[in-house]
């Protein structure tokens, strides 16, 4: 008995109850402490995973909601898109006390996954994640850097350096 | 003894403070100069234990086998970036890339104290010392130094660690040529170094690691060590090593703790402040259930996962005792403040820290207002959590928290063990802000970690426990009046502040058989006391006034009460004087004549009038009103200007853009200052447009991010800070965003609209 979903590329099974987050399952069960708990009620996003390439709040979806489906958390996340993201987060030193971050980066990731020629306002318009540190504008500096890495013109060496 | 117990004289009084510290500490209590002179020399000679293969340069420093050299770092990080900083000045010193050094936690050794964050909150004037004020400080120095309270807190680690590890790099560097020295048979004077090795002459080459065991045997020489200046990486930065690890999620915090065999608890405490736990039970088919801890005033529910103790917790049949529980309203708060101030001089405890001349016998325009500020939470990122595993002989801490020393001597108390036996492990903090100074929580977490002795047991606080179970920035009222003479200029000055002592709860819940009200808490009053400008005839007076709200340490602490209330009173008399807030500002600095801090603070008001004048306020969209205000003030040792552009629509108030002027004596990691101020202009800015605590029947009225909003992406602000190498000593960075954003936010609400918003939050 337990869900069956494909976590971070390979198929897996949480026995966590049906009805229960699925943060804890991830945190507690698979050990994935990289999605993190920050409010438990939808309204801050450290908790953000990807589900079928969209952000989704870990602590509002239930287990028994993933069956089948694919989930991506920060220890997943990977391609080009990715490694924009996480290149301009790396760029901007975006991170404080870094705890909302891997969220954020969940969060950007698909968003700008979804449309990668769509504007800052655009892409900053949806993600609605808290930073108590306040690293919001290093944050808009991230996404500028990620979109704009994705817009240039590709040379061989970045797509050699992209997984 | 008189009712007005000026700290001036209080050398005693704060003597018997100290002693409550001691008792805190445990360290005991010390007798004579001998004693304490033996104590300081054994502790300077502490050095860094070196297993096989490491070699120990002393206190901060020691090459480890893998060939890497780790800089050890007594302070907590929790997004200040002191790790960081410590692996910058190592390199810098060394002449090592930052990739070569790595950072630490410091052991718990009183080598490790952090006297300076004590210190501070000792009621004088840094920059007006007399000479027995200075004598107090040297002894308490000394005396602190002795006790080794390590602590990360009041904007004081890099001021606290900075210099020691510099005069240890440079220690360290001369210990490694003299090897080579001796190595190659060459003077020092004719080796080179090139990226952590050291040449000869001749183009034989050593490593450090290589000719770090024969260097840790020679015996340190006394160094000069150069002037802080512009190197290879300080003054300009090096990317930070505790990034990329943050980013891709790698990096773990206190609540990531995953110990085998660990267990977790969710734990509920009274609804209402002070209440008590009468009794709880749970059913037995729980699942996935081990049991209920019952404490003073919480009960906890342990399970297999958090999932499952909060299900179980949700199941539970709670009663509660109230009867001796708080059952103070907000509004009761307020009105004790009011009744208080009403009283003014003939209140007690009333405290006079700063009186010059006598305001009472003032002539001139009488202005005067009355501000207030509400109740704050923290809401650090991480919730507060803590993981304890309990033994008949020994007990492991793991948690976020903001001072090492504390949390062994406070987990010790609740294992029923000796300090010794007491491991702290200290991951990432997701955001302290103050609130992990008190340490309540780890006792909590030790306690529940009791009943289930040899097994780890992790403690999560919801975010509605994490808000119930706070130590809020308290709320305070201020009475401000002044009178001006012909020429606008403030003939006299009283400044009133109703507020409860932050110090004394501190203390007493660290050590409940500490005494407090012996001694002004100097932090409640912070940011109207010593005043840069020139005000002659004035009294800087704290009312204490204690609810029985718990009360802590939150991000700039009486900063973030009293610049508001100070900056917008001045404000208020540039307007009732008929000039513009910036030359009404020059003037009164102008009035102080040759004080250090008024020079200071004056160049940055220089700066302030260049960008006023390069970057004009941006008309508002249609319909909107727009307005320019301006603060500054001078906290932890650094001083910052701030210039605000709001918008208002309606009634909503937006701050469009924030410019930061920054002197902290020598910014160390620039960009690093830069993204704390940053940072801390946006806590600010959270308390400013939403952040509100409120009681109603001792019950507290928030629970989560919607019912105490903060901000987010949409609603910060585009913020610049242009930082200025004033030379002076080195002040605070982390905090010193906060104070000067509300009345620079209020002063441009008042230009906008004409209208002065007296209260925090800002309501229009
Ligand atoms: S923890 Fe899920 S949104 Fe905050
Ligand atoms: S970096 Fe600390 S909460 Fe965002």
């Amino acid at each position: 008995m337990g869900v069956d979903l494909t976590l971070n590329g390979a198929a897996a099974t949480l026995s966590s109850p049906p009805d229960s987050p699925l943060l804890w399952a991830l945190r507690d069960e698979r050990r994935l402490v990289g999605v993190k708990f920050g409010c438990g009620a939808g309204l801050c996003g450290a908790c953000t995973v990807i589900i079928d390439g969209r952000q989704a709040r870990s602590c509002q979806t239930q287990v028994k909601d993933v069956a089948g489906k694919t989930v991506v958390t920060i220890e997943g996340l990977s391609g080009d898109i990715a490694q924009a993201v996480t290149d301009g987060w790396i760029a901007a030193q975006a991170p404080q006390c870094g705890y909302c971050q891997p969220g954020f980066v969940m969060a950007a990731t698909a968003v700008i996954a979804a449309d990668p020629k769509q504007t800052r306002e655009q892409a900053l318009s949806q993600l609605t994640n808290i930073c108590r540190c306040g690293t919001y504008d290093a944050i808009r500096a991230a996404i500028d850097h990620a979109l704009g890495a994705l817009n240039a013109a590709p040379s061989p060496q970045k797509q050699g350096s992209a997984q | 003894m008189s009712d007005e117990r000026k700290p001036s004289r209080g050398v005693k009084i704060a003597r018997r403070t100290f002693l409550a510290i001691a008792g805190v500490v445990g360290g005991g209590l010390l007798v004579g100069a001998g004693a304490v002179a033996w104590r300081l020399r054994q502790i300077d000679n502490y050095k860094l234990p070196a297993g096989d293969g490491e070699a120990s340069f002393g206190a901060w420093l020691k090459f480890t086998r893998d060939g890497m050299i780790e800089v050890v770092v007594p302070h907590q990080d929790m997004g200040q970036g002191i790790y960081a900083l410590a692996v910058l000045l190592a390199a810098e010193g060394l002449k090592a890339p930052p990739e070569a050094v790595r950072a630490a936690p410091a052991p718990i050794e009183a080598r490790y104290a952090n006297p300076v964050m004590l210190l501070d909150g000792l009621p004088m004037d840094e920059a007006a010392l007399t000479a027995p004020q200075r004598a107090t400080l040297w002894t308490f120095d000394k005396i602190l130094r002795t006790l080794g309270l390590q602590g990360t807190g009041g904007s004081t680690s890099t001021r606290n660690i900075a210099e020691p590890i510099r005069l240890a790099a440079a220690s360290a560097l001369d210990m490694l040529a003299r090897a080579a020295s001796a190595r190659f048979d060459a003077p020092v004077d004719q080796l080179k170094i090139v990226g952590g090795a050291i040449l000869a002459p001749d183009g034989k080459s050593a490593t450090y690691g290589e000719l770090a065991e024969a260097a840790a045997k020679l015996a340190p020489r006394a160094i000069a060590v150069p002037p802080l200046a512009i190197g290879d990486y300080v003054g300009k930065g090096a990317p930070r090593f505790d990034v990329p690890p943050k980013v891709y999620g790698r990096a773990k915090y206190g609540i990531d703790t995953r110990e085998p065999g660990q267990l977790y608890a969710a734990i509920r405490h009274s609804p209402r402040l002070g209440g008590r736990l009468s009794r709880a039970s749970i059913p037995a088919d729980a699942a996935g259930v081990r049991g209920i801890v019952e404490g003073k005033d919480y009960v906890a529910v342990v399970g297999e996962t958090y999932a499952a103790a909060m299900a179980g917790l949700d199941k539970a049949d709670v009663v509660w005792d109230e009867s001796n529980a708080l059952k103070v309203s907000t509004g009761d708060v307020f009105a004790a403040y009011r009744a208080a101030l009403d009283r003014g001089a003939d209140y007690k405890p009333r405290w006079v820290i700063d009186a010059v001349g006598d305001p009472s016998g003032a002539t001139g325009k009488a202005v005067k207002a009355t501000y207030d500020a509400p109740f704050l939470a923290h809401v650090t990122m991480e919730p507060i959590n803590a993981t304890a595993l309990v033994t008949e002989t020994g007990a492991k801490v793991w948690a976020g928290h903001q001072s090492a020393s504390l949390v062994q001597l406070l987990a010790a108390g609740a294992a029923g063990l000796k300090s010794e036996q007491v491991e702290v492990f200290t991951p990432f903090l997701g955001g302290g802000f103050g609130r992990r100074a008190d340490l309540g929580y780890v006792v909590t977490a030790v306690e529940i970690a009791r009943k289930f002795m040899g097994v780890p047991v992790q403690t999560i606080w919801s975010r509605a426990e994490d808000i119930r179970d706070d130590v809020y920035r308290p709320a305070a009222m201020a009475d401000v009046s002044a009178t001006l003479g012909d020429d606008g200029m403030p003939t006299g000055f009283t400044y009133r502040i109703a507020v409860p002592s932050i110090t004394d709860q501190f203390v007493a819940r660290a050590m409940p058989s500490a005494k407090g009200g012996l001694m002004a808490d100097r932090t409640t009053v912070d940011g109207a006391l010593f005043p840069f400008y020139g005000l002659p005839n004035r009294s800087i007076e704290n009312l204490t006034v204690d609810s029985g709200v718990p009360v802590g340490f939150w991000r700039s602490v009486g900063y973030s009460l009293n610049c508001f209330f100070f900056e917008s009173f001045i404000d208020e008399l540039a307007a009732a004087a008929g000039a513009k807030p910036l030359d009404y500002r020059s003037r009164l600095l102008a009035a102080a004549g040759a004080y250090e801090p008024a020079r200071r603070a004056h160049a940055l008001l220089h700066r302030m009038g260049r960008y006023d004048q390069a970057r004009p306020l941006a008309p508002g969209a249609d319909g909107a009103k727009s307005g320019r205000g301006f603060a500054l003030t001078e906290c932890f040792h650094s001083f910052v200007g701030q210039v605000a552009d709001v918008e208002i629509v309606d009634k909503t108030l937006r701050v469009r853009r924030v410019h930061a002027v920054v002197d902290c004596g020598f910014a160390i990691d620039p960009p690093n200052v830069a993204a704390q101020v940053r940072g801390a202009i946006n806590y600010g800015l959270s308390a400013v447009l939403f952040g509100k605590i409120d009681f109603d029947q001792g019950r507290v009225a928030q629970t989560n991010f919607d019912s105490y909003p903060v901000l987010t992406l949409e609603t910060a602000p585009e913020i610049t800070v242009e930082i200025v190498n004033s030379g002076a000593a080195i002040g605070g960075v982390g905090e010193i965003g906060v104070p000067a954003l509300a009345p620079a936010v209020a002063n441009a609400v008042f230009a906008a609209t004409g209208r002065r918003l007296r209260s925090l939050p800002l309501t229009l």
